[in-house]
């Protein structure tokens, strides 16, 4: 594939809705703490009882405050996290869109399973009512994954290709690939390549009872970047963020050959890129803990030294599918103190628990 | 210039499994809808549902421990096991890091969901049981085929609903033709779930015994289920080891309602059309058959039959549905009627629309190929698929030149 512009972005996260208030989130952490954040209180949000009193949840999130009660009636959390972000990444772009560019305009979003609450809500309904049948059929297609891509290009008149890409904890990646190769195949000329995942007590006891968030807590993010392929003549003045490869795979029997296979992405990656691997800094992995080397030890393997590692859960919860766009977000968030952990390059990287591997190589 | 050839076919399908049985019960215009044991019906008025009922993993997967992976993911990862054998490809011969795998879906592991949601209306969150739990991200289902086959390369789960699996055949045609891979296995799978069964009730978009697309009296959809996997190969890379090619892979179209939630768009399904035409470098009258969306409900058929007569004029080539046999297998159909297409050009016969007894008046000139298979010489299919969220994807086949 080749390279990417990011023309705008924007990540709504525990921090706050938009870039700026992730920067400010930013400032204020102390990186050289040991202890991850535990995020805000969440008890007041539902009704059910949640695994921890504390999660990294937009606890203030209000949809319709931000776009209004006009066909946002029906959203779900999901929904209303990734239209929202949308809206800001369209906005931070500046794109002007009219009814020929709107075709040409596209969305990729990474999701686990769409809203693990909403399928979950529609399915009990069927358990609980007096017939099995009455479900609301407004909120049936909540129940389906694409419901928030669907909802996007309905929102912004995007009508573009419009992809939704499960892909666990690798969707941003996945998503992000997708993405390009859209733009590179002349399919679209821009294209939204994002993530999103909900807090819902749906997700944060998925997370607690598979000893995701041991270490960690929980967390909701989505993070939107507007892309297109570079100008044929460069007129940029070199200073807009880019994504220059990202490449995905799969170790089947997980443990090394997982390893092996990020390894392996790691390297496609760098080639790709046409860079020095030396002169990566910063790498935002998917790990939860500092001793942790699940990914850090097969990337600094791979690209032959050990660059600043940034965990971006443990400053903004376990976010899932919209992990790495978390990551990409923490990299690119504007700085305004030597507490930058932005430089030139970067690598972002995941693993998933079956063997999905994925790096990609981003230039702050 | 890269072409893109199908060269193995893996449906696991409520009318037959493996690609002779499929394509036998294509011919005779078998029903595969049957009354549903896979949940509970008691309540619902209708009953039916195209159920696998005679799927066994064991007797196809040979790395994956069914125990610990979702019925989904079982159909996707034993319709490519299928599939590889059907190729005739030894998959040693082959690097692993460029063999991909590429699943769509509607609703990935919604039997483990809905299993979920049981324990914790009769337990609480707290009862959910975590190896369930482990086996529900829709990610699962592609890395179920790389997991099952021992393939390295992309992993990629495609979750836009209804056309999922066109989507995903059209990113593996991209992967072939920008020379990432040499083999790619892709198509789509879901399973028959309540929530679903309930939801499309509710719509008014669900039948009792038959479904009967572009019938007059059509009165809705039954869900179904399976796995339908696709192996594609470059021509290179296929006629350097011998390999029968069924098909070629010549384009896809892909674009977005952006309008409705649900209800299908009649502008954006006829320009869908004419961008896979185009992306394709086909000319509409190039195409023998459509393998239709066809899912037998009011909207979409006369939308559907609409576009084509808007696009293809008056007098447009046949077009069946075989959800009439296999119900709508949401995130399977496109790639089950990918497979319906590429046996009417190999094998050289239309595949009926089943249930099919008056002709709508709003449809004149539509044929839905009624009731009985015929023989006809395909030599371009287009395969259609729509969703809800507007995703709408079309697929085009061509006979081998």
């Amino acid at each position: 594939m080749s390279e990417v512009v990011i023309t705008g972005w924007s990540a709504l996260t525990s921090a706050g809705i938009g870039a700026d208030a992730l920067a400010e989130h930013l400032a204020g952490v102390d990186h050289g703490s040991t202890r991850a954040s535990s995020g805000v209180a969440v008890s007041q949000l539902y009704e059910e009882p949640l695994p921890s009193p504390t999660g990294h949840a937009l606890a203030d999130f209000n949809a319709r405050a931000e776009l209004g009660r006009k066909g946002t009636s029906s959203f779900d959390r999901t929904t209303a996290l990734a239209v929202v972000c949308c809206q800001e990444a369209l906005r931070s772009a500046a794109l002007e869109l009219d009814d020929s560019s709107r075709t040409r305009v596209g969305v990729a979003l990474g999701t686990s399973l769409g809203s693990f609450k909403s399928t979950s809500d529609y399915s009990r309904e069927t358990l609980v009512q007096d017939k099995p049948y009455l479900v609301n059929p407004v909120l049936f297609p909540n129940s389906v994954m694409n419901c928030a891509a669907g909802q996007v290009a309905i929102r912004f008149g995007l009508r573009g290709v419009n992809a939704t890409i499960a892909g666990g904890t690798l969707a941003f990646l996945n998503a992000v690939r997708y993405a390009c190769n859209t733009l590179d195949r002349g399919y679209a000329d821009v294209m939204l390549a994002g993530a999103v995942e909900e807090y819902t007590p749906h997700r944060a006891w998925a997370s607690h009872l598979t000893g995701a968030t041991a270490a960690v807590a929980a967390g909701e993010a989505a993070g939107v970047f507007v892309l297109s392929r570079p100008a044929p003549i460069d007129m940029s003045t070199g200073n807009e963020a880019r994504i220059m490869s990202v490449s995905t795979g799969f170790g089947p029997g997980g443990e090394e050959q997982a390893e092996q296979a990020l390894a392996g992405c790691v390297q496609r990656a760098v080639r790709q890129a046409g860079i020095d691997p030396a002169d990566i800094e910063t790498v935002l992995t998917g790990e939860a803990e500092d001793s942790e080397d699940r990914e850090y030890g097969p990337v600094a393997r791979a690209l032959g030294h050990r660059p600043r590692r940034v965990l971006a859960k443990r400053l903004l919860g376990e976010c899932d599918a919209a992990s790495g766009a978390v990551a990409l977000a923490v990299f690119l968030a504007p700085r305004t103190s030597d507490s930058s952990v932005r430089s030139g390059l970067g690598l972002i990287t995941g693993r998933g628990p079956d063997g999905a591997v994925g790096a990609a190589i981003v230039r702050g | 210039m890269v072409r893109v050839a199908v060269t193995g076919l893996g449906p696991v399908s409520s009318i037959g499994i493996g690609v002779s049985a499929f394509a036998e019960g294509l011919r005779t215009g078998r029903s595969g809808i049957s009354a549903i044991t896979s949940f509970d019906p008691t309540g619902f008025p209708h009953q039916n549902a195209g159920e696998v009922q005679d799927f066994k993993p064991a007797e196809y997967l040979r790395q994956l421990d069914p125990s610990r992976w979702g019925r989904s993911s079982q159909f996707a990862a034993s319709a490519a096991r299928l599939a590889l054998a059907d190729s005739g490809l030894d998959l040693s011969q082959v690097d692993p890091s460029r063999a991909h795998a590429v699943i769509g879906t509607t609703s990935g592991e919604s039997q483990v969901a809905e299993a979920l949601t049981a324990q914790l209306v009769n337990g609480g969150f707290e009862s959910q049981d975590p190896a369930l739990l482990r086996q529900l991200s829709a990610n699962r289902l592609a890395n179920a085929v790389s997991e099952e086959l021992g393939l390295q390369g992309e992993s990629l789960t495609i979750a836009t609903a209804c056309s999922a699996s066109n989507y995903a055949i059209g990113y593996g045609y991209d992967l072939l033709i920008t020379g990432e891979a040499d083999v790619v296995f892709t198509g789509g799978a879901d399973s028959v779930c309540r929530w679903a069964h309930a939801g499309f009730f509710r719509l008014g978009a669900l039948t009792g015994t038959a479904c009967a697309p572009f019938d007059r009296d059509r009165s809705g959809i039954l869900t179904g289920e399976g796995g339908a996997v696709l192996m594609l190969e470059t021509f290179e890379h296929a006629q350097a080891r011998g390999a029968r090619i069924y098909a070629e892979l010549l384009g896809y179209g892909l674009n977005c309602d952006a309008n409705h939630p649900v209800s299908p768009d009649q502008a954006s399904i006829t320009e869908c059309m004419r961008l896979a035409h185009r992306n394709a470098g086909i000319e509409p009258e190039e195409v023998d058959y459509i393998s239709a969306h066809g899912t037998g409900t009011v909207a979409n058929d006369l939308i559907e039959g609409r576009a084509i007569l808007e696009v293809f004029g008056s007098n447009p080539p046949p077009v069946s549905s075989i959800k009439s046999m296999i119900g709508h297998t949401m995130g399977a159909a496109c790639g089950f009627g990918a497979i319906a297409a590429v046996t009417a050009i190999d094998q050289g016969f239309l595949p009926p629309t089943m249930n099919w007894v008056n002709p709508d008046p709003e449809l004149t000139g539509i044929d839905p190929v009624p009731n009985e298979a015929r023989p006809a010489r395909v030599r371009v299919a287009q395969n259609d698929g729509f969703a809800f969220g507007g995703n709408n994807a079309i697929v085009i086949l061509g006979a081998v030149a």
